[in-house]
């Protein structure tokens, strides 16, 4: 498979208002494959977007290079634009034109017209299901009608690398599940190379082939969901609430000795914290409490095979499990190993 | 490219013409505002024809002139304005009536310019008109550029009449230029043949030295006499030289056309915030057609609103005035391009102001008080003509030489290149820097 975005040591810089610069992407490294869909990941601020908006030709790099398709964005921008399509976070359309309208427009911007753009805004139509509403005004449709018009004028020239930023944001779930097999059916259905971002890692998770974690504008982890956190140790974390039960030392350790695969068990108490989290506190000079259940925490490495054998010692040894979660590894946990921080801080 | 760029025009207008809060900026608040100013002018279109309604404004003819020596005769071109405006004291009735000038105008005579301004000022008589005490000498076989210019004085108070007194002093110097350069080339033609033919030399020489030779271009100045200057001060003739409906009708329609191309380049603000602007970057179509695009939406909705305004202006003229009368003037090529001139300048301004601004809030306000500036500087409030303060300042405005050109059309005049290449240049410089800056912007 080759490289349809090539990215080398790209990097912006910006001023802040009192004057002093930042880089806000700062050296990125970037190949993406030919069909593949490949998920920028990153908190807010992080320089996904930046990256993004160098790579679509929307701002100048301070330093480095991309290319789409071997056409230089910075010295043969309409070449490689050609090859782009871009569907923006915000709804990118004219509310009081209708959504034929709309993708006409937006078609002769990319050069179709006559015959060709009619066909095109069809197929398209059908494509986001709206053809039996393609002459209402786009003011009119509901959000995730609005997202389909959006997807639909980055698909209307057929591109062959189609950059998709947080496309599912503020839509119910149905409309969400359908953008997302949407997203599958473009590469599968059409070979399209798919550039994602988002901060909603479940659904990076679900539909990438490779990701590209960034963090103050640096890629700090690129590769397959599988490998990324393979890096950082393949356990689950079994978490079994127990209210202010008190758990023996000894069931912690028949938990590592009798069941496969566990590696670790500990123990929380039951505590009771004031309004501002501190603890121990007096609970009657207090207004406000918070209680946080005792917790079993157990470590394994295929954590739902493990589970039955767990129970099953808990009731042996008389203590009753009020709830039990079963937490796999995931990009959270991945970003969480590399920053120490939460994706969503 | 083109397609480009008449696709985004195409938008800009299907986007503005489909939407009733726009039309009713663009086009219903000024022809409403037309229709007022018509019936304000009614009385200047009665129907029973051209005349005039205003009568008795009053006005001082200050003649300071000194007059001048020529073959042992005095001329003083400033008595000529006297002669003109003032009605001799022993004038009968029937003659008075006849006089359009007596009718038109009440004037007195002084010698006080101080007393005259100072009157103006208390807003007791419109104008002073004062005449230099070299105005005769400057016009003494002068080639017409270094002529001391009359002073006409008029009153903020009552902009119309003093536009009258303005206008009807203007032509009345103009005629008395036109008389002297007919002498002075009359004289020169006699001398010439002189030198060629010895004949006519000898009789020419001896009728001088014995007095024959005594030229009366008296008649020149006679209002009888000169049927020319009584059409040109067509207030009341066969033709209106000036009409107030065209003055303050064409600098509302250039006014509002300013917001309407203010707003419309605004507009590029407003896409990015939605982000269709990006979504036309990321496009394979360059910067430059982009604006090109909303340039030319922003021209032709230019364009179609002072047309209509032209139009609308004239039904209302009509409709006062009793008969369907085009009260802009006959030449209809210079008035399209007057249109277009006009349009191009507000649409570059339009572009320039967008590139200067951060939001679409911070260009509405800023645009709105150059609109302002434009319109009150440009006499879409009151007449600037009566302040001699503003009169420099005013050649700064897009209004100021709109209007200019539509009322010399109305006037049947052609001379507007100066008015049309001023707008033209002034729209392109200011498309131009906008353009640069703006791009500029977007390359970050």
């Amino acid at each position: 498979m080759d490289a349809i975005v090539e990215v080398r040591d790209l990097a912006k810089q910006f001023k802040r208002q009192n004057g002093e610069a930042f880089f806000a992407v700062d050296g990125v490294d970037l190949d993406i494959m030919r069909g593949e869909i490949f998920s920028l990941l990153g908190p807010n601020g992080a320089g996904k977007t930046t990256t993004i908006a160098m790579i679509s030709g929307l701002l100048n790099p301070t330093r480095g290079s991309a290319t789409i398709g071997g056409h230089s964005i910075i010295d043969d921008p309409i070449a490689a634009k050609k090859l782009l399509g871009v569907i923006p976070q915000e709804i990118a359309l004219y509310p009081t034109l209708t959504a034929r309208q709309n993708l006409e427009f937006f078609g002769r911007m990319y050069d179709l017209d006559g015959a060709e753009l009619r066909t095109r805004v069809d197929e398209v139509l059908e494509f986001i299901d709206l053809t039996d509403r393609q002459h209402d005004k786009v003011e009119t449709f509901s959000g995730g009608m609005k997202r389909r018009v959006n997807i639909g004028v980055g698909l209307l020239h057929n591109p062959q690398l189609l950059y998709m930023d947080e496309p599912t944001v503020g839509i119910d779930p149905q409309n969400r599940r359908r953008i997302l097999d949407t997203v599958v059916r473009l590469r599968d259905e059409k070979q399209m190379t798919v550039l994602y971002t988002s901060h909603l890692m479940e659904e990076v998770q679900q539909i990438s082939d490779r990701v590209g974690i960034i963090d103050h504008g640096k890629i700090i982890a690129l590769g397959t969901v599988g490998d990324l956190i393979h890096k950082i140790g393949e356990e689950d974390r079994l978490v079994f609430k127990v209210g202010d039960q008190a758990v023996p030392e000894a069931l912690l350790e028949r938990f590592k000795a009798e069941v496969e695969g566990v590696s670790s068990a500990t123990y929380e108490k039951l505590e009771i914290k004031g309004e501002n989290g501190d603890a121990p506190v007096d609970i009657r000079s207090t207004s406000s409490l918070q209680i946080a259940d005792g917790t079993i925490t157990v470590m394994a490495q295929r954590g739902r095979k493990a589970l039955p054998d767990l129970l099953q010692i808990a009731n042996q040894a008389g203590l009753d499990v009020l709830s039990v979660e079963v937490r796999e590894p995931d990009l959270e946990a991945v970003f969480l190993s590399m920053t120490g921080r939460a994706l969503r801080d | 490219m083109l397609r480009k760029i008449w696709a985004i025009a195409y938008k800009e207008l299907y986007l503005t013409y489909t939407d009733r809060n726009q039309i009713l900026i663009i086009l219903v608040t000024p022809l409403a505002l037309a229709t007022i100013i018509g019936a304000a002018f009614s009385g200047f279109l009665s129907p029973g024809g051209n005349d005039v309604p205003i009568r008795n404004i009053p006005v001082a003819v200050v003649n300071l002139d000194a007059g001048t020596e020529a073959n042992g005769t005095t001329i003083n071109n400033g008595q000529t304005f006297v002669d003109l405006l003032v009605p001799p004291d022993d004038i009968s009735d029937e003659d008075l009536a006849a006089n359009t000038l007596y009718q038109l105008t009440n004037a007195i005579e002084t010698d006080d310019a101080e007393a005259a301004r100072a009157a103006v000022d208390r807003d007791e008589i419109a104008a002073a008109i004062i005449i230099p005490a070299d105005f005769s000498a400057s016009l003494a076989f002068a080639d017409g550029t270094t002529i001391t210019p009359v002073e006409v004085y008029g009153s903020a108070a009552s902009p119309t009449a003093a536009t009258i007194i303005r206008s009807i002093a203007e032509t009345i110097t103009a005629q008395i230029v036109t008389g002297n350069i007919t002498v002075a080339a009359t004289i020169e033609a006699l001398t010439a043949r002189a030198q060629d033919d010895p004949a006519f030399g000898i009789t020419f020489a001896a009728a001088s030295s014995l007095g024959g030779f005594q030229p009366d271009f008296a008649p020149a100045f006679n209002p009888d006499n000169n049927p020319v200057r009584i059409e040109q001060q067509t207030v009341s003739g066969e033709a209106v030289a000036f009409n107030p409906l065209v003055a303050f009708g064409a600098a509302q329609a250039v006014f509002f056309m300013m917001f309407t191309a203010l707003t419309g380049a605004n507009n590029l603000l407003e896409e990015q915030r939605t982000g269709t602007l990006q979504r036309l970057i990321a496009s394979p179509t360059p910067r430059i057609v982009i604006l090109l695009g909303k340039l030319v939406g922003t021209f032709f909705k230019c364009v179609v609103q002072v047309t209509l305004l032209v139009l609308a202006l004239t039904l209302v003229g009509s409709l006062i005035g009793g008969e369907l009368q085009f009260i802009w003037g006959n030449n209809l090529l210079l008035i399209a391009l007057t249109i277009i001139a006009v349009a191009l300048a507000a649409s570059g301004l339009g572009a320039l102001v967008t590139s200067l601004v951060r939001s679409p809030e911070q260009g509405n306000v800023i645009g709105g008080v150059i609109a302002l500036a434009m319109g009150a500087l440009g006499g879409a409030f009151f007449n600037v003509q009566a302040i001699p303060e503003l009169q420099t300042l005013q050649q700064l405005t897009i209004v100021y030489w709109g209007v200019d050109a539509f009322t010399a059309l109305s006037m049947n005049q052609t001379d507007i290149g100066l008015n049309l290449a001023v707008l033209l240049g002034l729209g392109a410089a200011m498309f131009a820097a906008g353009v640069v800056i703006f791009t500029r912007r977007l390359n970050i």
